[in-house]
């Protein structure tokens, strides 16, 4: 542990790390910036990203949305020592995070919910599953439907039987 | 036991709050039963019904909050667009990840989604259950206490809705918050409910009664589930305790918060539960009506202790090697006996507030605090580094215990003094006394931070601040908040043009001094019992 603050510290962020996308674009970030994602986290922990870290099911785009997340993010532990330091930064997070989940649309929304969950980055995750959620919450079924095109298989039979089982959520 | 009497509910109504009594507003809280008792003897039940009001927004402000936000969705409702392109990816997510957004939606959002698809058929029940039954009414109904907030007859709908989610979802239940109920007649169901909980396993579990009846029985078999996490019950009286079984435990419980529930055996019914519980961390009390508690604490992983306006009679810490922070805040103290506050083993007891001056009675290791004793080595607290204090500066006795109090802390770092609201004609201590009373190692030493709120210019208060800057060496900061002008006169005018301080000599080279007007209600800030225990707030008596 102590070594690795100080090697941090001496050259402003530590070892570096090739990330590479599905489409072949490189990303260099700080051990600190790609250790957010518990995969590469392992992966540094044992030894592997020597050569960069291939990433085959994650685009470039996205990628992108996802170092910028990590940058931003990385100043989370360094600075929660100091109160006054962390206090600032977090409203600027905020402001970052509130800002990046509300341009998300339907198809980048989703790439970037794989992506956060294929890279364990748990506080991506859940901010786009809540993005979601703020999505489908108050709507009926038929709207629920609309804005994700979801199909309706059901029988008008079984749909009705599913509504009848659970009267209570279908009440207003 | 009756609970018709306002004055039982020892939280006061604030001047600003009961000019609210409108006499046409309808009466929520109280049952025809208890409205017609008041009359019989002559009382206004408006008045009560304003004790209760105030005491539920009070404890509604100090429960956690829900997972999912109340009443949030409508504004995101209109939002989103609809896809574009007309391709469903969200079907294609992996269950785990439909799960999680799931267990973000209101109940009968998430209950709804079963009807979506085949897909999404078995999802809801395969998602541990949250269930906020705030979420339960319509969208734009709030939970606490405002006009649109649930009402008696509301009650009938919660419980049979409520009696349904739990029989429908299989578990486990993740979350279970259930406070807008009037439950004093729905015994039955409540029994029934902690079964199903039981069974199924629960992991949070927040059980809030509406009143009244005052002290609805809570039926012992919530000491039946054995998988909470985190557990807050408020306005019940406890289960006895007597006769449940021997086994009875709470392996996974770290987070427990008791409010104004009445216990017949004075505080033994919270020991029982913390013997049960080897990992609990955080026990939040909070009061509500006059009764005494008394409490023995001896506990392997207990962190953070935060007693609220309670008339503690006893407390004794007497192991409690984790112990990082104890609150009292806003003790009570019946027929103004002293309370005894012993702790005998807390060796990482960092944070300690706020002793009264004027009744607790500190009893360190083996050696009692008072008056005119010095301090001895075996009466030092030297783990403790933040140090709240209530000092009634208007009583002589008072203000002369406060040095007594700091000599027990040397190492105290941050001093927070809540000037009590002074009742007595204010008797002076001599203008030497603080020098008199020799050197306070922690003010020379070590105090950096001072704060002093609910300041209204009591001469001792005033001579304890120029005592204060002037021997403190190491202070950078000291922050004076003055109380509501609702309460006092004195104005920051006041304190800067007397030039109080700036006719003394300051010890410290290096601090700055700011002067605050507060807009607490009087009697000062509510004490957050979740700032309290946020561990990463280092300080949270800090103004």
């Amino acid at each position: 542990m102590a070594a690795a603050a100080a090697e941090a510290t001496t050259d402003g962020g530590g070892k570096m790390i090739i990330l590479i996308s599905a489409d072949g674009k490189r990303f260099e970030v700080t051990e600190a910036v790609a250790s957010q994602s518990q995969l590469i986290s392992n992966m540094i922990e044992d030894d592997c990203t020597e050569n960069g870290v291939r990433l085959p099911n994650v685009d470039g785009d996205i990628l992108t949305m996802v170092v910028d997340y990590c940058n931003m993010h990385a100043g989370d532990a360094a600075a929660a020592g100091d109160t006054m330091k962390a206090s600032s930064t977090e409203e600027e997070l905020k402001k970052f995070d509130a800002e990046l989940v509300q341009a998300l649309e339907n198809p980048v929304l989703f790439k970037l919910i794989l992506a956060a969950n294929f890279l364990n980055i748990k506080s991506l995750l859940d901010m786009t599953c809540q993005r979601v959620a703020d999505m489908m919450s108050g709507k009926t079924p038929e709207q629920m439907r609309e804005t994700f095109s979801i199909e309706n298989d059901f029988t008008p039979e079984e749909e009705a039987a599913i509504r009848q089982e659970n009267a209570w959520a279908f009440d207003d | 036991m009756s609970f018709c009497d306002p004055r039982q509910i020892s939280l006061e109504v604030p001047a600003a709050s009961s000019e609210s009594m409108a006499e046409g507003a309808p009466i929520i809280y109280l049952d025809p039963a208890t409205v017609a008792e008041a009359r019989r003897r002559g009382d206004d039940p408006r008045k009560l019904e304003e004790c209760t009001k105030y005491l539920m927004t009070h404890i509604y402000g100090l429960l956690p909050g829900p997972p999912v936000p109340i009443a949030a969705a409508r504004t995101h409702a209109a939002c989103a667009a609809a896809a574009s392109d007309g391709v469903d990816r969200i079907s294609a997510l992996p269950d785990a990840i439909l799960r999680n957004i799931v267990s973000r939606l209101p109940v009968k959002d998430a209950a709804r989604t079963a009807a979506l698809s085949r897909r999404w058929r078995p999802l809801w029940r395969s998602t541990p259950l949250v269930l906020v039954d705030a979420h339960l009414f319509p969208r734009g109904r709030s939970f606490g206490v405002s006009a649109s907030a649930p009402t008696r007859a509301d009650t009938p709908g919660i419980v049979a809705a409520v009696s349904r989610i739990l029989a429908a979802h299989p578990g486990p239940f993740r979350c279970v918050h259930l406070l807008c109920g009037f439950m004093g007649s729905y015994q039955a169901q409540l029994e029934h409910w902690l079964r199903f909980l039981a069974a199924k396993g629960v992991d949070d579990l927040i059980l809030v009664n509406r009143p009244w009846p005052f002290e609805a029985a809570l039926p012992a078999a919530i000491l039946r589930i054995s998988t909470l996490t985190r557990l807050y019950i408020g306005m019940w009286k406890f289960p006895d305790i007597a006769g449940l079984p021997t086994n009875t435990a709470f392996p996974n419980l770290r987070e427990l918060g008791i409010y104004a529930v009445a216990m017949e055996k004075e505080g033994r019914e919270v020991e029982f539960i913390v013997a049960r519980s080897p990992v609990l961390e955080t026990l939040n009390i909070q009061g509500g009506n006059t009764q005494v508690l008394r409490l023995r604490l001896e506990h392997r992983s207990l962190r953070c202790v935060q007693i609220c306006s309670c008339c503690v009679e006893n407390l004794a810490v007497v192991d409690a090697p984790c112990l990082e922070r104890l609150v009292l805040y806003d003790s009570l103290s019946k027929d103004d006996s002293c309370v005894r506050v012993k702790i005998v083993h807390a060796p990482r007891l960092r944070l300690l507030g706020n002793l009264e001056t004027g009744f607790h009675m500190l009893e360190i290791h083996d050696t009692f605090v008072s008056a005119g004793i010095r301090s001895s080595p075996s009466a030092l607290f030297t783990s403790v580094k933040i140090l709240g204090l209530n000092v009634n500066f208007g009583v002589r006795h008072d203000a002369q215990m406060l040095p007594n109090f700091l000599k027990c802390f040397p190492n105290a770092e941050s001093l927070h003094v809540v000037c009590a609201k002074c009742s007595e004609a204010t008797s002076l201590v001599s203008p030497n006394f603080w020098d008199d009373a020799g050197p306070i190692e922690s003010i020379v030493s070590h105090v950096n931070v001072l704060t002093f709120r609910e300041f209204k210019g009591e001469a001792n208060a005033i001579s304890f601040l120029k005592y204060f800057v002037q021997n403190a060496q190491m202070v950078k900061n000291v922050a004076v908040v003055l109380a509501n002008p609702q309460f006092t006169s004195y104005s920051i005018d006041t304190l800067w043009t007397a030039k109080i301080l700036k006719s003394v000599r300051w010890a410290s080279k290096i601090s700055s001094m700011q002067v605050y007007r507060s807009d607490d209600s009087e009697g000062g800030l509510i004490w957050s019992f979740q700032r309290g225990s946020d561990y990463s707030i280092r300080d949270p008596f800090v103004y």
